[in-house]
């Protein structure tokens, strides 16, 4: 059963890549995979530089940038899994063929979110060797808390699948223009867990919710394993242990919730009738 | 004689694309030379690829030739394509034009009304048009609720909704069932028959189709036109010879037929539902049977049924490319 | 005339099928509304973040607004194309005896109900929620560089359409890629003269640099983060609107053109 999940998701990560990278060449698929998250770090490069009319530096503006470079595998992600059903059913119309030919689903779409994971590992990348060398962001290998960073990272990677599949099962029963649900999604997660502004920020009533989502303590688990600390006092009171803990058991519910929610998505779709449907206007 | 409507000289297309770095190259068409009257319901007949739908893509001035010259009802497909657009219109079996989200009746209009007729003619025509192909009663019928059949008779409607001079059919009855086909070709016909003055260019694989509806019919494979006549014209070029239709049980490549004395064509179709073989085979005269039969017993073959018959399209395509018609067809519809 | 009359109606035709298309599956609505709110909520709580002055607030929400307009014309006009020739109504466009403008206009026509709802409601919400002040200072002034901006970007996104005619994925890919640096050389959510005079004035061939520099120094004439005078930006939004206007059937023309030479025009899944 694990193997053939494992391969449904091996060769869905291969049909995935093919789909992403073979429009053009090598030289170009690297400037797209770039250019599009370089220019929104730069963007917000400008709004600080045009406030504080300094040079962008000091531990706010590292905080802003950093959290910017790992929002990538959100958006990348919770895009990726769920955009797989609409692309499927309404450009490709292989969606029927997809449920008659593999055994999970679910693991199907997790293995076509594996291409945009991999777009968004070079984004994040290139945003942050832009920041340390362009901007002075002090990253390094060497003061990168390892222990730290990888249960963190791989935990909130999860968490990204669970969201993605409750997007995916959302678009199993919405029309084309759904795709911009999970635009939405990432959006409002950009707003909540604070990725680009201490929570703090956020009226009361946001602040209490941001402490319920898996990426608030996902995004500040990376800043401290990167940056060192945290400049945000409401997530300054959990000690590291504290927040993988509150991360491991967040991400599993986003996980599990998403993977049920699929299942009874599909249900429904299926008895509509809507896995081949086409909905274009 | 009647002024000609499609008028094809030394037409050829060829595809190109890149790969690496290095050009490939497709033939799809080769020096067609054709004439297609007004009045005529012309047919294409040749396999998956024989370049049917890139000659009706060319004279339906989407796709430019890469050599020769194509007319319709005179004017030029590369120079006078906006000339030429108002009195055509096109319908491909399959296809999924149209948006799922509106009704049957409503995507007739949107595109009635890129042919410039006031709603309340396009409406007047759209309700006719549905009510003949029996489709009436799901005007109403958002498009993402049609079957295939439904769909296709929907878009078979369209094709005519601007009352074209010269109207394409490429391959119209794809995958339709007998009765919507039945219906589809009805009233091909009887458009023909009400409007004199006007061209119909059917593309198919299905030579009972090309039989049954063409006042003429082109042969076309691999890009070439190979004959050109009425379906009994075409018949009687294969009409002096014997056309044996054998079913058989045993046997193993039936080699012993090519080259035999007596033996013009012939075409080896197995089955594998029953293991069993059909043999079609075209003789210089009757006289060759028993040799035929004599050779299929020392194949080790047993003769499961037997019949002499009128030739028919299929007979002139083998004999004319040297394999049938609907062997590609079955290949096709297999892979 | 006949054709003017015929062109009109495929334009209203083509706009019918997204007017139907939006009332028919009003989930749109609540996240046409809610998304950009959320969008420029975050930059507005960036600005919050870093102390900045309140009428920044305003420049987001006016960022905000036009992104709807330039998100219309970038996937609602030229990047529908690539759905259209994968559908095969593509064809059936170039077959009719229409002009292509008339099916974009169309598409822009229907597009425009949602994208002004949106554009409202981001304005409204937006200046509620954050309590920015919005007083229009030079309403007429404002209007004639909205409309402006309006016309020189679907010109624009006309021009774009041609391309997508040519190359199916690929096109698709690079409108996507297009999206954010154009936010960031439009200057959609800061005063685009922090990229630096030139940088901004070489960005000023995209319509949306000037128009909304323009709106901003209408709005907030006091606040002296403007590019260029508002009325050379809006002498020069003219020349924009009359160059890619003109271009656009040109390069419709010219790309339908290598299109039917290259049989792409009914290419699939390119």
């Amino acid at each position: 059963m694990a193997v053939r999940l494992l391969k449904s998701v091996r060769t869905s990560a291969w049909f995935g890549w093919q789909n992403e990278s073979n429009w053009t060449d090598p030289l170009l698929f690297a400037g797209y995979a770039l250019l599009k998250p370089v220019a929104s770090s730069l963007i917000l490069v400008c709004m600080y530089t045009v406030v504080s009319r300094t040079q962008p530096q000091g531990s706010l503006f590292n905080y802003i940038y950093v959290g910017n470079a790992f929002f990538m595998f959100v958006a990348n992600i919770v895009f990726g899994v769920s955009w797989t059903i609409i692309e499927d059913r309404e450009y490709f119309q292989i969606l029927k063929y997809v449920y008659l030919s593999t055994n999970s689903v679910p693991s199907y779409l997790v293995g076509r979110a594996g291409a945009k994971f991999l777009l968004a590992t070079f984004s994040a990348l290139a945003i942050l060797l832009a920041g340390r060398f362009l901007l002075g962001i002090p990253l390094a290998l060497t003061t990168i808390r390892w222990g730290l960073f990888l249960p963190v990272f791989v935990l909130g990677v999860f968490s990204c699948i669970g969201l993605g599949l409750i997007m995916a099962g959302l678009m199993l029963i919405a029309a084309r223009h759904g795709g911009v649900y999970a635009e939405g999604v990432a959006g409002i997660f950009y707003l909540l867990c604070g990725a680009v502004f201490p929570i703090e920020v956020l009226p009361k009533p946001l602040q209490a919710l941001s402490l319920y989502i898996p990426l608030t303590h996902w995004l500040e688990g990376i800043r401290r394993a990167i940056l060192g600390g945290s400049i945000s006092p409401r997530l300054a009171v959990y000690n590291d242990a504290q927040l993988v803990l509150i991360l491991t058991a967040t991400a599993v519910g986003t996980l599990v919730l998403g993977w049920l929610s699929f299942i009874l998505l599909d249900r429904f779709a299926r008895s509509r009738g809507l896995i081949d449907m086409l909905t274009q206007s | 004689m009647s002024p000609l409507s499609i008028e094809c000289t030394d037409l050829g297309r060829v595809f190109r694309s890149r790969k690496r770095r290095q050009t490939e190259e497709k033939t799809a068409l080769t020096d067609v030379q054709l004439g297609v009257e007004a009045g005529e319901l012309f047919g294409l007949l040749g396999p998956n690829g024989a370049g049917k739908s890139t000659l009706i893509k060319i004279l339906a001035t989407l796709l430019l030739p890469s050599s020769g010259q194509a007319k319709v009802l005179g004017l030029d497909v590369v120079g006078q394509a906006g000339s030429i657009r108002p009195k055509i219109n096109m319908v491909s079996g399959g296809e999924h034009s149209g948006y799922g989200i509106l009704t049957v009746r409503e995507s007739l209009w949107m595109f009635s009304q890129f042919y410039g007729l006031s709603s309340r003619e396009s409406l007047r025509r759209i309700d006719e048009l549905l009510a003949i192909v029996g489709l009436d009663k799901d005007a109403h019928t958002k498009i993402s609720k049609l079957s295939t059949g439904m769909r296709q008779k929907m878009n078979f409607c369209r094709g005519f909704i601007n009352d074209p001079q010269v109207l394409y059919m490429d391959e119209p009855t794809l995958g339709l069932d007998v009765g919507v086909a039945k219906v589809i070709r009805a009233y091909m016909r009887e458009w023909m028959e009400q409007r004199p003055d006007r061209t119909l260019l059917l593309t198919t694989h299905y030579m009972a189709e090309a039989d049954e509806l063409c006042d003429r019919v082109a042969i076309i494979d691999q890009g070439r036109i190979l004959a050109c006549d009425s379906p009994t014209a075409l018949k009687r070029r294969v009409g002096q010879d014997s056309t044996l239709q054998i079913e058989v049980a045993g046997g193993n490549g039936f080699s012993c037929l090519a080259g035999m004395r007596g033996v013009k064509r012939s075409a080896v179709t197995h089955r594998p539902a029953d293991g069993r073989t059909d043999l079609s085979i075209i003789l210089e005269h009757d006289s060759a049977v028993p040799m035929v039969l004599a050779a299929l017993s020392e194949e080790g073959a047993g003769i499961v049924s037997f019949k002499k018959t009128e030739p028919t399209l299929e007979d002139v395509f083998l004999q004319l490319v040297g394999r049938k018609l609907t062997a590609d067809a079955d290949a096709a519809e297999q892979s | 005339m006949q054709t003017l009359l015929n062109n009109l109606r495929a334009a209203r035709a083509r706009a019918y099928v997204r007017v139907i298309g939006t009332n028919r599956e009003l989930s749109w609505l609540v996240f046409d509304i809610l998304l950009p709110v959320l969008s420029i909520s975050a930059y507005i709580f960036i600005y919050k973040a870093i102390g900045a002055p309140e009428e920044y607030g305003g420049y987001v929400i006016i960022g905000g607004v036009m992104t709807g307009f330039w998100l219309n014309v970038l996937w609602n006009m030229g990047a529908n194309w690539y759905w259209e020739k994968q559908t095969g109504n593509l064809e059936i466009f170039f077959l009719a005896p229409i002009s292509r403008l008339s099916i974009l206009g169309g598409m822009a026509v229907g597009g425009m109900f949602q994208t002004s709802i949106r554009a409202m409601s981001t304005a409204v919400l937006g200046a509620l929620i954050f309590r920015i002040p919005m007083q229009v200072a030079h309403p007429f002034g404002a209007l004639v560089a909205f409309v402006l901006t309006l016309v020189a970007l679907y010109g624009l996104g006309a021009m774009f359409a041609s391309l997508f005619l040519l190359y199916g994925r690929e096109a698709w890919h690079y409108a996507n890629l297009l999206q954010e640096p154009i936010y960031l050389l439009s200057g959609f959510y800061f005063p685009v003269r922090a990229l630096g005079f030139w940088v901004a004035v070489g960005a000023s061939v995209i319509p949306l640099t000037l128009g909304l520099d323009a709106m901003r120094q209408l709005v907030y004439p006091h606040h002296g983060m403007g590019l260029l005078p508002v009325g050379v930006e809006l002498a020069i939004l003219a020349g924009l609107c009359a160059l890619y206007v003109g271009m656009a059937g040109a390069a419709l023309r010219t790309m339908e053109n290598l299109a039917r030479r290259e049989g792409r025009l009914t290419l699939k899944w390119q």
